[in-house]
């Protein structure tokens, strides 16, 4: 007769926990327009932020000159956070808010 | 990045000018959230790590502006807190003008012409498009 072996313990995730993190992902990082700030350093900064290239970063840019803010970035929020307070950090107008 | 002697203390006065105004409207101090509570909290724990970052950029270009001799050679670390000190000063200086709409620099107001915080306002802006140019290469 075979040895038994112990029963082995399998994680199981809760919905609610994966929920939680499902949710967490969608938070926008938005900046806001500021008709002191120039539109030369809201794409270095763009750039420089969040790794976008010129094209990217100028449209983006252009749609906080244009329609007054722009979705910069979607992330989880501690990251967000992060990322709006290194934008504060170069003088931008910036808030984060769930997606 | 060449500055002779009355343009460095030229641009030193305006930082120490528009400096105290630093923090002293939503401009200077972004809110990060709509929602109070996230807000209270983003405050407590991050608003005085961008305010050290802000003043520690600022203390950077005025050790700069003291310095003695004409040419600065900036490394890019170094262009980027010229770009992040002179934008805060910027924001200070529009403040003091209450510029709250675009379009400011095509129709301007006479009566802020003359004004002392215009010229500083359009000094800044000129030296921070150079540094930003030469940031893009």
């Amino acid at each position: 007769m075979a040895a038994s072996q112990a029963p082995v313990e399998v994680p199981v995730e809760s919905p609610v926990r994966r929920e939680r993190t499902v949710r967490d992902m969608g938070w926008n990082v938005v900046v806001w327009n500021d008709p002191i700030t120039l539109m030369s350093y809201v794409v270095l900064v763009l750039r420089r932020l969040f790794g976008y290239d010129q094209e990217t970063a100028t449209k983006l840019m252009l749609q906080v000159h244009n329609e007054g803010r722009a979705v910069v970035a979607k992330q989880p929020r501690e990251q967000a956070e992060i990322s709006v307070t290194r934008l504060h950090a170069f003088g931008l107008q910036a808030t984060l808010a769930r997606g | 990045m060449r500055l002779d002697g009355d343009e460095r203390a030229a641009l030193l006065s305006i930082v120490e000018t528009l400096r105290p105004r630093l923090g002293a409207d939503a401009r200077t101090t972004p809110r990060a959230y709509d929602e109070p509570e996230l807000e209270e909290e983003y405050a407590r724990l991050m608003r005085p790590e961008v305010e050290a970052s802000r003043d520690a950029d600022i203390e950077l270009v005025r050790e700069s502006l003291r310095a003695e001799g004409d040419r600065r050679e900036l490394d890019d670390s170094q262009a980027l807190c010229w770009a992040r000190a002179l934008n805060h000063l910027r924001l200070a200086a529009g403040g003091l003008l209450g510029i709250e709409e675009d379009g400011w620099e095509e129709v301007v107001d006479p009566a802020l012409l003359e004004t002392a915080e215009f010229s500083m306002l359009m000094a800044l802006g000129w030296m921070q498009e150079r540094i930003v140019q030469s940031l893009e290469g």
